[in-house]
């Protein structure tokens, strides 16, 4: 079987300094994974590589089997990439609803000028329907009609993960969905995220800073530390491990 | 082309005739530079700045006879720092928070009502074919030739003096003063500078103050090049200067001098050594007479899509803006259903009525502006696509509807189709360049494609405008069009022309509202949103802008092309030239350009507002013509340009324009009053608004 996603020999530098080091990284289906690393690691240069934000220096990005790496942003999302934001990346003056709705409608490839011209543009049912299924899976059904400006930052991730949910992703990354969430709410968030992944079976990579989220939600996980892949395996004992505890903690022997 | 005696020689004389104009442009490049790295405004009234200083100067010396050091003093030590106070006070330190592209449209209001503002408090009036005076004695007369092969003016070296000793000043300010470094830090974040403990309205003014100085400057020490001194050129040579600044990526001034210069030197060479290929091919004499002119243009257009890192320069976003409320919906959608309803009815009355009056009433006159109005409703309405749906500044919507004008004129002269089967066709050639024009673009945010499209609507009046296949013939036989004739419809008449723009206009409006509400609509919302997230869910931004795009060139190209059959003419230079379609996009924006009544209020404050206002037509009526009265209200039609401009200020603070802001604040108040009336009367029944 192929993977969901993988990595093979991503290098990226910027001018001389060395940012990624040939990492390598697979996901296979239904899996999830974590990606972490003290600040500065290249945690998000990497997985700007992979969706495309940025172009490596070499190394591939497959998807399924298919090399996506020539791919812009957008042929990557169409081919199964689906993201959240760190810092929250909403459409402002659009619905929660209409945020569910231009991502069902772009996945379909079915926005013609003429069928607007011709007043075709309006949801019609089973899109509608679809996007509530989305919705109370997610638990906004309350708040379907709202203005986005009227969410509160877990809401607001929540639709994230809903508008990436409409594209039927193979893949989900998640870049640090729990900042500026307090302890409760990333508790909910990854609740409600395991059973939508229960629900819909795609494959997650968790790309966060808060350990304890991490050790709760992943199966699997790598460890970066200086563009260098420095640990990977379950996620429990690699959390464990000493190389990781050095790259977090410093060297506390060489300290005392 | 003469046959010179080396090669050489050739080129030091080219690169010596290049130097005065490129210190020129280098000078206002290194200005433009400087307001850039200081206020973050992207500052298109420099050219404004410029001229009120070099009029002020003009004025002292020729009008008042004053000496040139205190007309020097008065014009570019005390006005223009004061002008520059004048804007940071007033206008751009209440801006400091907002978008890159709201600062911008401000300076472009600025640019069209600064020099009409200066005319109408200084009464200074432009003297046709008077070239202005330099600063020094005998400066276009005494030549110096240091190298025999180029003569240098006296006003040329002193020009060249100056801005290289503006330009050592500069660097010294930045690179060792510590308002240097606190300038800098103001531009990143002028919150996060407070929070650091400097006060950053000083720090901006001072910025203001210094680059204003240099503005003026610039304006007195490039005032003898021009014949006339009139805003216009000054502005043209802002757009020359964009061109040499973006080499530096606007922020590096040795880079704008380079740019400058270099752009002077490449000229000059390229006239000399430019073989003339239109000896032999005649149609190329159009490109070899205008390709001169254009080159500014062509090489911004060519820096700005082919330099990688410009595309990728998207605005600086401040770290704090965070903190920033979010913009409020339109007032359609948070008012009750009632009001609206009572809103649109209130509307269709009003128009019903004033459209019958026009019809029954009018003389020709009224009848020709409110034509005008509903043609010009069309074009705004492409405005209202771009700029209000898409979020991009075009400055090239006057292009667009130049080359529906003219696929009329050409299509009606040549073949003899009908006008109206030829608007449509100019319409769809609009829309394809538009389409054309934004691949180049599609990856470049912000303030650059605003700059694009002005290269681009400068390049297309000083080359294409002269092609035979596109602006005819020549000047003495004008573009004219005639009127169609369609069955029993003779629109020759002015009453069923006007239906027929009335029925386009109606048209044109629901589909601009069905793109709105459909799938583009709310694409195009997305990618406005947030381009990243945009993309994210597998929009391709570079699709989203043409179609955006092409719509809005195709309502152009119709609008253009009903204008030029109601005039029966193109009228190009009056109705599409560059600096005038770059006024609709103040207007509109003043007024709003989010929603189709926008684009027909602004269509009316601009073709009516005059007549209306300034000519006092409305006080003839209220009090019954007597005409001495009117005549003592009449107002100079300079106000039309300076009320819009300064409306602009208004874009900023509220993005949805004042027609829009207007609504929200009658909603607001009548939903108020109605609360407050059924609270009166116990009503059992819960208020429908939360408050």
């Amino acid at each position: 079987m192929t993977a969901a996603l993988q990595a093979t020999g991503i290098r990226k530098t910027f001018s001389g300094i060395v940012a990624l080091d040939d990492l390598d990284l697979t996901i296979e289906d239904g899996e999830r994974v974590g990606l972490i690393g003290p600040n500065g690691a290249g945690k998000t240069t990497f997985f700007n590589c992979v969706l495309g934000v940025l172009r490596p220096d070499a190394g591939t990005v497959e998807l399924r089997g298919d090399d996506v790496s020539n791919l812009r942003v957008h042929r990557r999302a169409q081919r199964g990439i689906g993201r959240t934001f760190q810092r929250i990346e909403l459409f402002a003056e659009l619905t929660v609803r209409e945020h569910l709705l231009i991502a069902e409608r772009t996945r379909r490839g079915d926005g013609r000028l003429w069928k607007d011209l011709l007043g075709r543009g309006k949801p019609r049912a089973e899109e509608l329907e679809r996007c509530d299924e989305v919705l109370s899976l997610l638990g906004l059904d309350g708040v379907a009609t709202e203005p986005i400006e009227h969410l509160s930052l877990g809401k607001g991730r929540l639709v994230e993960v809903g508008r990436a949910l409409m594209t039927q992703p193979s893949i989900l990354l998640l870049d640090e969905p729990s900042s500026g969430l307090d302890r409760q709410e990333t508790a909910d968030l990854a609740r409600t995220l395991r059973e939508v992944q229960a629900d819909q079976g795609f494959a997650i990579l968790l790309v966060e800073h808060d350990v304890e989220f991490v050790a709760d939600f992943t199966e699997r996980a790598y460890v970066l530390d200086f563009g260098c892949m420095i640990a990977q395996g379950p996620t429990a004992e690699v959390l464990q491990s000493d190389v990781v505890r050095t790259a977090y903690l410093g060297n506390v022997d060489a300290a005392s | 082309m003469l046959l010179a005696a080396s090669v050489p020689e050739d080129v030091f004389r080219a690169l010596l005739q290049g130097l005065p104009p490129g210190t020129v442009y280098a000078l206002v490049a290194l200005g433009f530079v400087l307001t850039y790295k200081t206020s973050g405004v992207f500052n298109f009234a420099f050219g404004a700045q410029a001229y009120v200083s070099a009029a002020m100067y003009f004025k002292a010396r020729e009008v008042w006879g004053w000496d040139i050091a205190p007309a020097l003093i008065l014009a570019v030590f005390v006005l223009a720092p004061a002008l520059g106070l004048v804007l940071e006070r007033l206008i751009f330190s209440h801006l400091r928070t907002a978008t890159q592209v709201a600062r911008l449209v401000v300076a472009l209001g600025l640019t069209v009502a600064i020099p009409y503002l200066f005319d109408v408090l200084a009464k200074f009036e432009t003297v046709l074919g008077r070239t202005p005076t330099g600063i020094v004695p005998d400066g276009a007369i005494v030549f110096y030739d240091p190298f025999g092969v180029y003569a240098f003016s006296r006003n040329e070296l002193v020009a060249m003096v100056v801005a290289v000793i503006g330009m050592v000043l500069l660097g010294l300010i930045f690179r060792y003063s510590s308002i240097g470094l606190r300038m800098r830090a103001v531009v990143e974040s002028p919150r996060m500078t407070e929070l650091n403990g400097v006060y950053a309205d000083r720090v901006s003014a001072f910025s203001w103050a210094l680059s204003s100085l240099f503005a003026g400057m610039a304006g007195v020490l490039i005032a003898p090049t021009f014949n006339t001194l009139a805003p216009l050129e000054f502005f043209n040579l802002v757009v020359v200067a964009i061109a040499a600044a973006a080499v530096g990526r606007l922020v590096s001034p040795p880079l704008a001098l380079a740019g400058g210069l270099g752009l002077g030197a490449f000229i000059s060479l390229f006239d000399t050594f430019l073989p003339r290929w239109s000896d032999d091919y005649s149609f190329l004499v159009p490109i070899q007479d205008n390709l001169t002119p254009a080159i500014p243009f062509v090489v911004l257009f060519g820096v700005l899509v082919l330099s990688p890192g410009i595309g990728r320069s998207r605005e600086i976003t401040d770290p704090l803006s965070g903190v920033d409320p979010p913009p409020p919906s339109l007032a359609a959608e948070t008012r009750s259903p009632t009001l609206t309803r009572a809103t649109r009815v209130f509307g269709a009355v009003f128009f019903l009525i004033a459209g019958l009056v026009v019809f029954t009433r009018a003389d020709a006159e009224w009848m020709f502006l409110v034509t005008q109005t509903v043609i010009l409703s069309i074009i705004f309405l492409s405005i209202t696509v771009i700029t209000g749906m898409a979020g991009q500044i075009s400055l090239c919507q006057g292009a667009f509807a130049a080359i529906g004008g003219f696929t009329v004129f050409q299509l009606a002269d040549r073949y003899e189709l009908s006008v109206l089967a030829a608007a449509l066709i100019g319409a769809l050639i609009a829309a394809g360049v538009a389409a054309a024009l934004s691949l180049p673009v599609r990856r470049i945010g912000g303030i650059w494609v605003a700059i694009a499209t002005l290269a681009f609507a400068y390049f297309f009046d000083a080359v294409m405008v002269k092609f035979t296949w596109v602006g005819g013939n020549s000047l003495l036989q004008g573009t004219r069009v005639p009127r169609p004739v369609v069955g029993p419809w003779d629109f020759a008449d002015d009453r069923a022309f006007l239906v027929l723009a009335v029925v386009v206009l109606v048209a044109a409006s629901f589909a601009v509202i069905r793109i709105r509400q459909g799938t583009i609509g709310q694409t195009l919302q997305a990618v406005r949103g947030s381009e990243l997230a945009a993309q994210s869910i597998g929009i391709s931004l570079g699709h989203a802008r043409l179609v955006a795009f092409a719509v809005s060139g195709f309502l152009a190209g119709l609008g253009g092309a009903l204008l030029s059959v109601h005039q029966e003419n193109v009228n190009y230079p009056s109705n599409f030239a560059p600096f005038a379609a770059l006024f609709w996009l103040v207007v509109v924006v003043t007024l709003g350009s989010r929603t189709v009544e926008g684009a027909v209020q602004a269509a009316a404050a601009f073709g009516l507002f005059e007549a209306v206002i300034l000519k006092g037509a409305i006080f003839e009526w209220l009090f019954r013509g007597s005409s001495g009265l009117t005549e003592s209200l009449t107002v100079s039609p300079s106000w039309r340009f300076i009320l819009f401009g300064l409306g602009t200020i208004q874009y900023a603070r509220h993005p949805e324009g004042l027609v829009e802001h207007g609504k929200r604040q009658a909603a607001r108040r009548t939903e108020a009053f109605a609360a407050w009336r059924r609270r009166r009367h116990d009503d059992p029944e819960p208020a429908g608004v939360e408050s």
